[in-house]
């Protein structure tokens, strides 16, 4: 165990998801105790406990929430984003299915602290018993008297209604997010106005990852002091990190921030798949920048040990690449995907992701050119901090970090028209 | 009223303004594809960017999204800035065929004059363009080449914000995206749709009727004010330029007619906007002109037949002048001073809707299809509707007039400028000139009074009213 | 599409007021669950039924990967093609299905029976690779598994999470009125 446990510290049964067996476990106490406090005195635990996002940008969930302060008659909304759509990334999965619940009661604790009247769940249309998990868990709460009326005899109320997406990865995008809520094409919006101003429908708005969510219930169960006990003290918590690729035993794992990243690795996980030799990892999801075997081993699990590494933990979708994989067919892919997903609104990335995916492709194909390598450079920095959301910046950390490591293996194939690595993706026994 | 600095000039900005209006309001200029003074904000192109001073460094950022901050200090062409601008001009270019030799918007083109500004150089890209449908009709009266458009989605703003349509929308996403109409059939339907051609920053959406006419610096725009309502908006007229104009006898018409009609921005009117009957003045006012004077339908020479008409005037006990409401006001100030006071006055509606056009909505058509109905009430006050029953002359003034009020045995003096059946019916008849042929003004239904100006001479033989009317004043039938 | 909407009147209940122009994704999901495809005359009753325009409806359908504007296959295998997917024998899966079934991706079987698709990251990295066949994901899809699925349909037309029992729904209302 990869550490103390706040989220996955139960025994997964065929019935653990269930209403009763949440409440056997303590389940809609903490709500009970939460509707004693004062909103305001909920954010301020919140942001005590300095509980960073689970999305991958890691930002203060206090804060974003301190923006929004309960304000009788003005309406509020809160979204949980179970959109999962970052590749890597089945984490939020793991919530919705085991531990629907907990979700259910956090979003409670926080659209009373928020003003949230009615929240929405916004789920990407894939997802089938993760739908149903929380659909019925949902389902059951209204029939147990939690939601749908004044709960614990207070006046507070809460709907909650579940939106399924239909197959975008820009949904994942807070913006894209509530556009798709709104039953529009799911484009991103600048900021101004910030979506805790003028957000669903124009209403402030908070939309917190799934995983974010599912701490509230613990920090006000235990008190800001206890949680921020574990962890380390620039990341409380813990982080559930999705592992998956050239692994011996991928799946979610809920890590203690600041256990060490090898060791998790090699005794957690079972080490590298068929005992390869590990190549590189992604850290936090295809956007964090890929680091190496060598320069993992003196880190640890915890943002202020990975950051300054040069790359990030996101959002925890950790992906093991064995030796022998070839990273220019890796990169081949992760553009694919970044063009496939565009949403098409603004420039450099509507024409920059199409560009790099066919640079990309025309240099597996064996017609690549030197200047093809400066030529992602550049189209890469050209969408760092230019586009209307973080998609752009992320195809270019995703381009970029491989290239910086790994420029050798596009110069082979540029220069002799084939991998240096076979072009192989796979780890075969 | 926050102060900033943009360009190392100070300037006061209003509370709530964009770094973008503040900057336009005090005459420095940010280059835009996307955005529109009359549009809302999707900050999609990305070449409005500019810096702003940070401790030290500078951040880069669309300026059209920016809200004015007291004490900013902003860049529009820092080194930062400059390069940004070039990356983004790549990308919109990337894609973007090379059509200028055949396309229409060469020399009125924002994204010829920005490459030319802001890169300059050929395209860094070894792969080839993305393809896209080079000519769908959107309309009966505009043609889309999805490879121009550069997905800045005005024209879908447009129809959403405008003319509230919802004709238009932009389907599937990412380097596919694509501007469409909706299945609905809407956009054929919107009496506004043609504005989607003047602020399309590209040559994307091009009008059927000016397609391939002419080069735009062939042409000169005059401004001139819009017949085809009360509203009066004011447009800009274009013909050809008189170093452009074609030589072969065969052509030598066209230099006589408007190529194409787009919106004079009249902020007290109609903003950047006219509606597509606008866009049909050409024909509207291109119709076959009466060429010469008549004497019950037999042509006759111009001075006889003025003459003719100054002494059946004369000679009238109870004449009646039924005035065009086409009339200009200076035609107006003219017909007052020399004759009105000799005749009853009428008041006619030259033209009425016509079966399917728009009769009036909440933007800018008016009921009344006349330009100066309320030029004629300032001028002449409340006149009669219908022509007395012991009238014995009846000077008809424009068209739209039903010849069979006049009561039998009256005289019939009619001044038209186009060919219709009912020049033969009178006694004596007059050409007279077009609103493009003299300058002059309208007073719309609101009374405001906007000027028209002359495009070119008046036909041969056609007379001007404003000079006419001095002329019938006198006796008999010599000069 | 108007017997559904007794079922988006109570859709509707739990939604705050005014959010007709929210349902347009819901809505468009249970017709194509009932019709497996959205039909224009679908899209005309919804913009009806909900007060929206004509092109936001067609702008929604035409932006998300999972709405259809056409039927597809009765049993529709989406091979993930992402990065996880690829690392544990993806490419295989894909190249194997199009084989067996003799069509390119994005293409149905003659008989209309299979349509493969290949498709972005399904939130299953750890259970690489994987197939959604309909509504269920296939994880830890092995060929010889796909294999045993597609003879099942073919020669028992088993039911594929439930498949069979909705082409018949389909089938019978597509002859009621007044859709």
């Amino acid at each position: 165990m990869p550490g103390r446990q706040l989220i996955m510290n139960f025994e997964v049964t065929p019935t653990s998801h269930t209403l009763e067996a949440y409440k056997a476990r303590g389940g809609y106490e903490t709500l009970a105790k939460a509707l004693k406090m004062a909103p305001a005195d909920i954010t301020k635990e919140v942001t005590a406990s300095g509980l960073l996002g689970h999305g991958g940008a890691a930002f203060p969930v206090g804060r974003k929430w301190g923006v929004m302060k309960p304000n009788p008659g003005e309406i509020h909304y809160l979204c949980a984003n179970a959109d999962e759509g970052e590749p890597g990334t089945f984490k939020d999965r793991w919530i919705l299915e085991h531990a629907p619940h907990l979700l259910v009661e956090s979003m409670l604790i926080t659209s009373y602290a928020l003003g949230v009247r009615h929240a929405f769940v916004y789920i990407r249309g894939e997802f089938d018993l993760p739908w149903r998990r929380i659909q019925a868990g949902i389902d059951d709460a209204y029939a147990a008297g939690y939601l749908g009326k004044p709960v614990f005899g207070s006046d507070f109320t809460l709907d909650i209604v579940v939106y399924r997406g239909a197959g975008s990865y820009v949904c994942g995008e807070a913006s894209g997010l509530i556009t798709s809520i709104e039953g529009r094409k799911p484009y991103p919006r600048n900021r101004p106005p910030r979506l805790t101003v003028r957000g669903l429908f124009q209403k402030p708005t908070v939309i917190n990852n799934v995983e974010s969510l599912a701490n509230i219930t613990g920090i006000i169960r235990m008190g800001a002091e206890e949680f921020r006990k574990v962890g380390t003290a620039k990341s409380p918590g813990t982080q559930l990190i999705s592992i998956s690729g050239h692994i011996a035993k991928p799946g979610v794992y809920e890590v203690e921030y600041g256990y060490p990243w090898a060791k998790f690795l090699d005794e957690d996980c079972g080490g590298v798949l068929h005992g390869a030799k590990l190549k590189c990892v992604v850290p936090g999801g295809i956007s964090t920048k890929v680091l190496t075997r060598a320069e993992i081993e003196p880190l640890n699990l915890s943002h202020e040990s990975v950051n300054p590494a040069g790359s990030g933990l996101g959002s925890g979708g950790m992906i093991v690449i064995a030796e022998g994989t070839c990273m220019v067919r890796l990169l081949q892919v992760l553009l694919r995907f970044y063009h496939h997903e565009s949403c098409g609104q603004c420039t450099p990335c509507r024409e920059g992701m199409g560009w790099m995916h066919r640079i990309i492709d025309r240099i597996v194909e064996g017609k690549g050119v030197p200047e093809d390598i400066e030529r992602l450079y550049a189209i890469s920095h050209a969408n760092d901090g230019t586009t209307i959301c973080g998609m752009g910046d992320a195809a270019g950390f995703a381009t970029v970090g491989i290239l910086n490591k790994y420029r050798d293996e596009f110069e082979y194939w540029i220069a002799n028209g084939r991998s240096k690595m076979d072009g192989r993706l796979e780890c075969l026994a | 009223m926050p102060r900033l600095t943009i360009d190392s000039r100070e300037i006061e900005a209003k509370a709530g303004q964009t770094v973008m209006e503040a900057a336009r309001e005090h005459g420095i200029f940010i280059p835009y594809f996307c955005w529109h003074p009359n549009l809302s904000v999707p900050g999609n192109c990305r070449i409005c960017v500019v810096g702003v001073e940070d401790k030290g460094g500078e951040w880069v950022e669309i300026a059209c999204n920016m809200p004015v901050a007291e004490g900013m200090v902003v860049f529009t062409a820092s080194e930062k800035v400059k390069a940004r601008r070039k990356a983004t001009m790549e990308f919109i270019t990337l894609n973007h065929p090379v059509d200028c030799g055949i396309c229409d918007k060469a020399g009125e083109c924002t994204l010829q004059d920005y490459h030319f500004e802001y890169n300059g150089e050929r395209s860094v890209s070894r792969d080839a363009k993305l393809h896209a449908t080079k000519h769908f009709d959107l309309s009966d009266r505009i043609v889309l080449d999805n490879e121009r458009c550069i997905q800045c989605t005005r024209c879908v703003r447009f129809t959403r914000e405008i003319s509230k349509s919802n004709g238009l929308g932009m389907l599937s996403r990412g380097d596919h995206s694509i501007v469409r109409p909706s299945a609905d059939g809407a956009f054929a339907t919107d009496a506004y749709s043609d504005n989607v051609i003047d602020i399309c920053p590209v040559g994307a959406l091009l009008a059927k009727d000016f397609l391939h006419q002419a080069r735009v610096w062939y042409l000169k725009a005059t401004p001139s004010v819009c017949p085809g309502c009360e509203r009066g908006c004011g447009v800009n007229l274009w013909h050809r330029r008189e170093e452009w104009m074609l030589r072969s006898p065969r052509q030598a018409a066209r230099n006589e007619g408007i190529d194409r009609v787009t919106p004079l921005d009249n902020p007290a009117v109609n903003g950047p906007w006219i509606c597509n009957k606008a866009r049909d003045i050409p024909k509207l006012l291109g119709r076959v002109r009466a060429s010469g004077a008549l004497f019950k339908g037999s042509p006759a020479p111009l001075e006889a037949a003025v003459l003719e008409a100054r002494a059946l005037i004369a000679e009238a006990k109870r004449p009646a002048a039924v005035v065009s409401s086409w009339a200009s006001n200076e035609e107006l100030q003219s017909f007052k001073s020399a004759v009105g006071t000799r005749f009853a006055l009428v008041a006619k509606r030259d033209h009425e809707p016509q079966p399917g056009e728009v009769v009036q909505d909440e933007l800018l058509i008016r009921a009344d299809k006349n330009p100066n109905a309320a030029g004629v009430r300032a001028a002449l006050g409340e006149c009669a509707r219908e022509v007395p029953k012991d009238a014995d002359l009846v000077l008809v003034w424009g068209e739209g007039f039903d010849f069979r009020a006049v009561p039998p045995g009256a005289k019939i003096v009619f001044l038209n400028a186009f060919l219709a059946p009912e020049n033969g019916h009178a006694d004596v008849f007059l050409p007279i000139s077009i609103q493009t042929e003299r300058d002059g003004s309208y007073t719309n239904f609101a009374g405001v009074t906007s000027r028209f100006e002359r495009c070119f001479a008046a036909p041969a033989g056609v007379l001007h009213a404003e000079a006419l009317f001095p002329a019938l004043v006198g006796h008999g039938r010599g000069a | 599409m108007r017997h559904l909407i007794p079922e988006f009147e109570k859709m509707k209940e739990r939604y705050p007021a005014g959010f007709e122009s929210s349902l347009v994704l819901p809505c468009l999901r249970r017709v194509q669950e009932d019709r497996g495809f959205v039909s224009d005359d679908d899209i005309v009753a919804l913009c009806e039924y909900l007060g929206v325009p004509r092109i936001q409806v067609e702008e929604v359908l035409s932006y998300y990967t999972m709405l259809l504007r056409k039927p597809l296959g009765k049993v529709h295998l989406q091979a993930c093609r992402n990065i996880a997917c690829s690392m544990r024998g993806a490419e295989g899966v894909i190249e194997h299905l199009c084989k067996r079934l003799g069509v390119k991706p994005g293409e149905t079987t003659p008989d209309g029976t299979f349509t493969v698709s290949t498709v972005e990251c399904l939130g299953s990295c750890g259970t690489a690779p994987v197939v959604m066949v309909n509504e269920a994901y296939h994880e830890n899809v092995t060929l010889a598994q796909l294999d045993r699925l597609i003879e099942a349909v073919v020669e028992e037309r088993a039911v594929v999470n439930g498949v069979e029992e909705r082409a018949g729904v389909v089938e019978e209302r597509a002859v009621d009125k007044g859709i």
